[in-house]
C-alpha cells in the first residue's frame, strides 16, 4: 500500500525485529478438492461469522504443504475474508500450526503432571537420544520431529505420546527406542491408537477427524 | 434520556442508562484508573485495573464491563479493592522496563501516573524481566512508515488492536504468541500501513508506540504551551491541538512540535488522520517566505512593504489601465473566510457589482487510501474552505465534490488576454494543483505580470513578479468552512516568519495602496462586517466566534480525551495518592474518603 506520497519520514534505519517469522514460502492456493472441502466446511457457520472456519482451513493448507507459510497464511486469509494479521495470531497461539518444516512424524510427548510422574521427561530423553536430536527439533532424514506439549487428556495412561493425529499409549522409557524403530517398519500400525475409542468401537476416530486432506504426507 | 442512580463511594451518581460503572465514576470525578478502556473504541476488560466493589456480587468486577443498574452500590475505596488494584498494577510492572527516563511518553504516561497513584511502591519481582527485541531503548522496532515500537514497555491492553479493527478498518495490528510470550504485532513484522497511524501514538497508554515524527524531540515539559486549533489540511477540518516547544531562553518564540486531535463528536471524534498529524513541517520549514520580494531582470530582490506596495500599485495600474478586466485573480480554497471576504470586496470595490468574475478558486483532490470498512473517512479536497469560497458567492463548480475548474482562466492567460494575475495561497506546495501553465506564461510574457501572495517558495514565486509573505493557518486567526457547511475557528498559534504577514492585512494593504479603503484593523473586524454582510447565514455569528490563546499544557490527554481529563483535575491539588493508608483520609468516615472535585450537592 502506497503511503502518503508527500510526506517525509526519519529513514527507516531502525532496528528490525527479531520476531522468528514464518517463511515466506512458495506462492500458495489450495488444491482444487482443499478448496471444495473449504467452500463445503465454511457453510457450517453463518456467513457473518465466516472467520469460525479459520482453524479447519488453517489445517488444509498444513496438511496441504506440511507446515504454514506466510503465503499460506495470506491464501487463508483472503479465503477466510480477514487480515493476514488475523491469521497469524491464530497460528502462532496453537502449538499444532507449524511455521518451520517438520517430520513425517510429529512426537508429541506429553510433559504434564500425569505423564512427568510416570517418567516423561525420561521419554524425551530416550527419544531425542535414538533420533540424535533436542525437543523442537527434525532429525536428519526429516521423518521424525520431537515436541514437547502440555497435557493431552490421557493422563489414564500415561506417559502419552501424540504422534500427527494419532495417539500412543503407556510409552515408558525402555520402550522408545523399539517404538521409533516399529514406526520405521510399520508406519501408523506402530501406535496403540486410543483405548476409549477402540472400547467404543472402531471408526469413531475417523468420522471425527472427518476425511483426510488432498495432499497429506501423513 | 432514561437514567439510572447508583451509589459510588456514597456519591449519589446519575447517569445515562447503559453507561459503565467507569464512565459514571469518570464522569462524578471519581478516579478510577484504567488502561484498556477507551472512549473512541469498545471495551476489552483485559487490563483489570478498573476493579471496583460492587455490593451483592461475589467478586471484584471490572467497572468497565459493568452496566450501571439502579440502586447500584459501587465502592472504589473499599480496602478490598485497593489490595487486588495493587495487585494488578505490581504484575503490570512485572516486565515493564521502566525506562521512564528515555521514554517519549514520561510525563504523560497514564502508566506512570496511575501507579503513582494506585500502585505499590515496590516489586516482589526476583526474576529478570522478559526482553523482547533487545534492551532497554534498543528494543525499538520498526512499526510501519510512521511509528515505532517498543514491546519491552507494552502492557497488552490492546487498544491499538481495536483501533486498527474498529476504527481504521483494517485490522493490521494483532496479539501474536500466547501466555507469557504474547507481544503485540503485524504479520510478518510489515508494520502498520494507515493513513490513521498516528493515533496509535495517542491510544497506546505506555511508550510502547511512539511516531518517529515525534520521538526524542521533546518531552511533556519542554511542550508549556498548547493551542485548540483546526486542521485545514482537507474539507473535513478536524479539531486539534497543535503543541509548542518552548525554545531556549535566548532564542525568541516557541516552535511548533506536534499535531494532535481534540475531542469533536461532530467532526472527528478522538482522531485525526497523519496527513493532519505529520504535514506540518512546511509551516516553519526553510522554504518559507519572509521578506517581501520583486523581480529585478531575472532575479527576485529580497525588498520591504513599504518599497514593494507603492511598486505593485504601480505595476498592477499600468497592467490594468486599459482594461480592468484583464486584472485576474486565483485564488487558493486555503484562504480563509476573512481573506475571501475582504478580496471580494477589493474586486468589487475596483470593478463593481461583477468583480468576483475575476476571480478563480483552486484547490487539488487525492484519492486516500482507506480500509473499506473505516469509520473515519478522510475526504478527498484537500482544501479547507471550498464551502467557505462558495457562501460568499465565489465560483467553485461542484464544490467539495468536484475539481476546480481553472480552463476559462487558463485559456484566457494563454490568449493573452491577462496583463495581471494574483494568486492568494496560503496553503503548503501544491496546494492549487499544477500551475507550470502560469509560470510558462509569465516566461514566455504571454501574461506581463504575476503577483503571488504565499507563504513557500514555490516554483510560482519563483516565477513572480512581486512576492508577499503572508501566513500559514496556524499563524492567523481565521474562519473556515468544512465539508459539513460548519463553520470552524483556527486560532493562531505561533507567529508568521520574519515580516511575513497575516493575508487579509496584506489584502488590506494592496487595497489601500490601490485607492480602495476598507477600514480592518484585525481579523476581527472582518468577521464582524461579515456577519453583518450575511446576516441569517452560518456566518452571522461570526463576529462572537472566540479563539484560543496559547495555554500551559499539562498533557495531550487533557485536549484530546475529556473522559481522563478529571485525572488531570485530580493529579494537580497536591494531595498524596491514594493508598490504602492516607493521612488526609484517616480521620475521616468511609463516605469522606472520596476527593471532591465537584461541589456537591
Amino acid at each position: 500500500m502506497s503511503f502518503h506520497p508527500e510526506m517525509e519520514y526519519a529513514p527507516a534505519k531502525f532496528h528490525r525485529s527479531e520476531r522468528k517469522l514464518a517463511e515466506p514460502g512458495e506462492p500458495f492456493t489450495y488444491t482444487p478438492g482443499n478448496q471444495a472441502r473449504f467452500d463445503q466446511v465454511v457453510t457450517r457457520y453463518p456467513a457473518d461469522q465466516r472467520k469460525s472456519a479459520i482453524l479447519h482451513a488453517l489445517y488444509l493448507a498444513q496438511n496441504q504443504q506440511g507446515y504454514l507459510t506466510a503465503a499460506a497464511m495470506r491464501h487463508v486469509a483472503e479465503q477466510i475474508r480477514c487480515t493476514p494479521a488475523d491469521v497469524e495470531d491464530v497460528v502462532s497461539f496453537y502449538t499444532m500450526f507449524y511455521t518451520r518444516p517438520v517430520g513425517t512424524y510429529v512426537l508429541n510427548v506429553c510433559r504434564t503432571l500425569s505423564c512427568a510422574l510416570l517418567g516423561a521427561e525420561r521419554v524425551t530423553e530416550e527419544l531425542g537420544a535414538k533420533l540424535g536430536i533436542k525437543p523442537g527439533e527434525t532429525d536428519s532424514t526429516g521423518t521424525f520431529t520431537l515436541v514437547e506439549v502440555e497435557c493431552l487428556g490421557a493422563c489414564d495412561r500415561a506417559p502419552v505420546v501424540m504422534v500427527n493425529d494419532d495417539w500412543h499409549e503407556g510409552l515408558s522409557p525402555e520402550q522408545c527406542a523399539t517404538f521409533i524403530d516399529d514406526i520405521r517398519a510399520r508406519g501408523g500400525a506402530a501406535f496403540t491408537g486410543c483405548h476409549l475409542k477402540k472400547e467404543a468401537g472402531s471408526g469413531q476416530q475417523a468420522a471425527d477427524s472427518g476425511q483426510p486432506a488432498e495432499g497429506s504426507k501423513k | 434520556m432514561e437514567t439510572v442512580t447508583l451509589t459510588i463511594d456514597g456519591l449519589q451518581v446519575t447517569v445515562e442508562k447503559g453507561q459503565s460503572v467507569l464512565q459514571a465514576a469518570i464522569e462524578a470525578g471519581i478516579s478510577v484508573p484504567y488502561y484498556c478502556y477507551h472512549p473512541g473504541i469498545g471495551v476489552d476488560g483485559s487490563c483489570r485495573v478498573c476493579v471496583v466493589k460492587i455490593e451483592k456480587m461475589p467478586k471484584l468486577q471490572t467497572s468497565c464491563s459493568m452496566a450501571c443498574t439502579d440502586g447500584m452500590v459501587v465502592s472504589t475505596r473499599d480496602p478490598e479493592v485497593v489490595e487486588a488494584r495493587a495487585g494488578v498494577f505490581e504484575f503490570l510492572l512485572v516486565n515493564h522496563p521502566l525506562d521512564c527516563p528515555v521514554c517519549d511518553k514520561g510525563g504523560e504516561c497514564p502508566l506512570q501516573d496511575f501507579s503513582y497513584t494506585f500502585g505499590p511502591a515496590d516489586s516482589r519481582m526476583d526474576f529478570p524481566r522478559r526482553v523482547f527485541d533487545g534492551e532497554g531503548v534498543r528494543a525499538d522496532v520498526d512499526f510501519g512508515p510512521t511509528l515505532m515500537l517498543n514491546r519491552n514497555r507494552c502492557i497488552l491492553c490492546t487498544r491499538c488492536v481495536r483501533f486498527m479493527r474498529e476504527v481504521d478498518g483494517d485490522a493490521q495490528i494483532n496479539i501474536v504468541d500466547r501466555g507469557y510470550g504474547s507481544e503485540i504485532a503485524t504479520f510478518s513484522e510489515e508494520g502498520v500501513h494507515s493513513l490513521m497511524s498516528g493515533n496509535l501514538m495517542d491510544v497506546c497508554p505506555v511508550g510502547a508506540i511512539t511516531t518517529r515524527d515525534y520521538r526524542f524531540k521533546s518531552r511533556p515539559w519542554d511542550n508549556p504551551n498548547v493551542v485548540d486549533t483546526t486542521c485545514t489540511l482537507c474539507s473535513k477540518g478536524c479539531s486539534t491541538s497543535a503543541w509548542l516547544k518552548a525554545k531556549p531562553e535566548w532564542a525568541k518564540g516557541s516552535q511548533l512540535i506536534r499535531i494532535t486531535p481534540r475531542f469533536n463528536p461532530d467532526v472527528n471524534s478522538y482522531w485525526m488522520c497523519d496527513i493532519g498529524r505529520f504535514n506540518y513541517h512546511w509551516i516553519e520549514g526553510d522554504a518559507r517566505l519572509r521578506r517581501p520580494m520583486q523581480r529585478r531582470g531575472t532575479a527576485l530582490e529580497a525588498s520591504t512593504w513599504h518599497e514593494v506596495e507603492p511598486r505593485l500599485r504601480d505595476a498592477v495600474q499600468a497592467a490594468g489601465s486599459p482594461d480592468p478586466a484583464s486584472v485576474r485573480f486565483l485564488v487558493s480554497a486555503h484562504a480563509s473566510t476573512e481573506e475571501l471576504f475582504v478580496l471580494k470586496q477589493l474586486v468589487e470595490g475596483l470593478r463593481g457589482a461583477g468583480g468576483l468574475t475575476s476571480i478563480a478558486v483552486a484547490w487539488t483532490r487525492t484519492a486516500k487510501n482507506q480500509p473499506a470498512g473505516t469509520r473515519f473517512t478522510i475526504p478527498a479536497t484537500d482544501a479547507p474552505n471550498v464551502n467557505g469560497a462558495r457562501d460568499l458567492g465565489y465560483r467553485v463548480g461542484a464544490g467539495n465534490e468536484g475539481l476546480p475548474d481553472l480552463e476559462d482562466l487558463r485559456t484566457a492567460i494563454e490568449g493573452g488576454r491577462v496583463k495581471a494575475l494574483y494568486v492568494l495561497d496560503p496553503g503548503p506546495e501544491g496546494s492549487i494543483g499544477d500551475v507550470s501553465w502560469i509560470v510558462a506564461a509569465r516566461q514566455s510574457g504571454t501574461l506581463p505580470l504575476l503577483v503571488v501572495q504565499g507563504v513557500l517558495m514555490t516554483d510560482l514565486c519563483a516565477g513572480a513578479d512581486f512576492v508577499l509573505p503572508g501566513a500559514a493557518f496556524v499563524e492567523k486567526d481565521a474562519i473556515y468552512t468544512n465539508d459539513q457547511g460548519r463553520v470552524q475557528a483556527a486560532s493562531r498559534a505561533i507567529a508568521p516568519p520574519g515580516e511575513a504577514r497575516e493575508d487579509w492585512q496584506i489584502l488590506v494593504n494592496v487595497a489601500a495602496a490601490l485607492g480602495l479603503s476598507l477600514a480592518y484593523s484585525s481579523s476581527d473586524d472582518i468577521r464582524r462586517a461579515l456577519a453583518t454582510a450575511m446576516p441569517g447565514s452560518a456566518y452571522a455569528q461570526a463576529g462572537q466566534i472566540t479563539f484560543t490563546r496559547p495555554v500551559p499544557a499539562k498533557s495531550w490527554l487533557q485536549s484530546s480525551n475529556p473522559s481522563e481529563r478529571w485525572k488531570w483535575d485530580f493529579m494537580f491539588q497536591d494531595l498524596p495518592p491514594v493508598k490504602g493508608h492516607n493521612v488526609q483520609t484517616e480521620d475521616m468516615g468511609r463516605e469522606g474518603a472520596y476527593i471532591p472535585l465537584r461541589a456537591v450537592e
